[in-house]
């Protein structure tokens, strides 16, 4: 699903925020990226969701090496991932409803095909009585749950977040953890870079650790 | 339950006044071209199918009825030529009129030393060899000149096309001058919406997608801001011919500044022109702000 070889990433000339990266997802796993804040882990997502190109190494997504894919290609590729990004991005002019249904807009669904999956997934996070609220009127961790939505509303293969309970309590948080293993038991492929490490105990899933860009530690999931 | 994926542009007012005033002056010169156009086919047609035969009196005052004799020879030669239908000479009251206008009338019209006219219309598509009846005027009336009008129909013609190539050129640079206005907004809009268009682009829309997001915006609102500057210049134009129907005397020579409704048609495509500008202007933008990203 997801292959990284020797990957290395710098900003400008700035120095390497992550060195010689190496490790597969293998299609339907779930993982949690740990480290310490700065450790490269947003870096790291970021080259997993194309949102940069790596300056050194070998990324391979859905079986397209990604040096030699054809732009043209790489938003089809993106279609097929949901990301949880840490600051939301959450459209502020568009509902929660709306902004829940954009990547279905973007697969060119019609609306009358995806209300209710929409309606259904907002009530599932909490949120079924806010569909036409605006994000500023939102809470930060209800932001945190129409992002989430947003994520996992097409269904995609693979689903990366990053600290996507950073903002709520521990009830939601595990409502939102069972939603991604929900998602995860359909065949989608999980990664979520988190500090929690309460969760990371409780679900016990494959953990990869860094620490200085590098990956200092792949812990198999524990029985 | 279905938002617009760009918000609503606020912010784009000045754009509208810009692309308003562009639509204005483009009608004007458009409408300035439509009228020089008319005036040129006008002129070309009052004096198409026409000569006319000065006896040019002598500058030192010769007799009255030698100028009289020489006209009387005159328009009988133009009478026994083939292909002219009709010869007037003009009375003397009739050649003041002419002048008139220019230098007023009294006493000091009846001083000036004009030259007696004839005036001859030929047969539609009568080819009447010009040089011989000439030759031929002269041999009757020495002091005749013939004019059959080619060099002042010429000239009136290079005046009109010269405005009318003008007003184009004119309305080449307001298209360039409104192209630049709009790139320059989208560009401005784009920057101020850059979180929009990452994360359509990270969400996997194609370039395609994202500039239909905004385009639209520019081509509605480049169209309504042209149908204002558009409208404006037609009321202006109408309240010339109004003018003009109201008895108020027009400049002589210069053509009725109203424009008929089918010239006004082409003011009216003006709006649909800058919104096409607006349009393909914001979309080349947008596109090509979207292949920069990764």
């Amino acid at each position: 699903m997801v292959r990284f070889e020797s990957v290395g990433m710098r900003f400008g000339s700035g120095p390497e925020v992550l060195r010689d990266v190496t490790f597969v997802l293998e299609a339907g796993s779930f993982t949690f990226l740990t480290g310490p804040s700065g450790a490269g882990k947003t870096t790291l997502l970021k080259l997993m969701y194309l949102g940069e190109p790596p300056t050194r190494g070998l990324i391979n997504l859905f079986g397209n090496d990604l040096a030699t894919a054809r732009r043209a290609d790489f938003p089809e590729l993106r279609r097929r991932i949901g990301v949880v990004f840490q600051d939301f991005r959450l459209l502020d002019h568009l509902s929660a409803f709306d902004n829940v249904a954009l990547p279905l807009r973007l697969a060119g669904r019609q609306p009358e095909d995806y209300e209710k999956d929409v309606d259904e997934l907002l009530g599932w996070v909490g949120l079924g009585g806010k569909l036409n609220a605006k994000p500023a009127t939102l809470s930060g961790g209800e932001q945190q749950r129409v992002a989430i939505a947003r994520a996992v509303v097409a269904r995609p293969d693979l689903l990366i977040a990053d600290e996507p309970t950073g903002n709520v309590d521990a009830d939601i948080a595990q409502r939102l953890i069972r939603l991604f293993a929900e998602l995860n038991r359909l065949g989608t492929t999980v990664l979520i870079a988190t500090h929690d490490r309460v969760l990371i105990e409780r679900t016990r899933a494959r953990e990869m650790r860094l620490v200085d860009g590098r990956l200092v530690e792949l812990r198999a999931p524990r029985a | 339950m279905r938002g617009r994926i760009a918000p609503r542009e606020a912010a784009a007012a000045p754009l509208d006044v810009v692309i308003a005033i562009m639509a204005f002056l483009a009608a004007l010169a458009l409408g300035a071209s439509l009228i020089a156009e008319r005036a040129a086919e006008g002129w070309r047609e009052g004096l198409a199918g026409r000569l006319t035969v000065q006896i040019i009196p002598s500058p030192n005052g010769g007799a009255k009825d030698r100028v009289m004799a020489e006209t009387r020879a005159a328009a009988a030669v133009l009478k026994t030529t083939q292909g002219i239908v009709t010869v007037t000479p003009l009375s003397e009251s009739e050649t003041q009129s002419l002048v008139e206008p220019w230098i007023g009338g009294g006493a000091l019209i009846a001083d000036l030393p004009l030259p007696s006219l004839i005036d001859a219309t030929l047969s539609p598509g009568a080819k009447i060899d010009l040089a011989l009846l000439a030759r031929r005027l002269k041999a009757a009336a020495p002091d005749s000149v013939l004019d059959d009008h080619t060099r002042w129909i010429g000239r009136l013609r290079n005046l009109a096309d010269g405005i009318v190539w003008s007003a184009y050129f004119i309305l080449a640079l307001i298209a360039i001058a409104t192209a630049a206005t709009v790139a320059f907004a989208t560009r401005a809009g784009l920057e101020a919406h850059h979180d929009i268009v990452a994360l359509l682009h990270q969400m996997g829309a194609r370039a395609g997608f994202i500039a239909r997001a905004f385009e639209w915006h520019y081509l509605i609102s480049a169209l309504l801001a042209a149908m204002i500057g558009a409208a404006v210049a037609a009321v202006l134009f109408s309240m010339a011919g109004g003018l003009e129907l109201a008895g108020i005397e027009p400049v002589p020579f210069l053509p009725p500044m109203a424009l008929r409704i089918s010239e006004l048609a082409w003011i009216a495509a003006i709006p649909a022109a800058a919104a096409l500008i607006a349009w393909a202007t914001a979309r080349i933008s947008i596109l090509a702000a979207v292949s920069r990203i990764y």
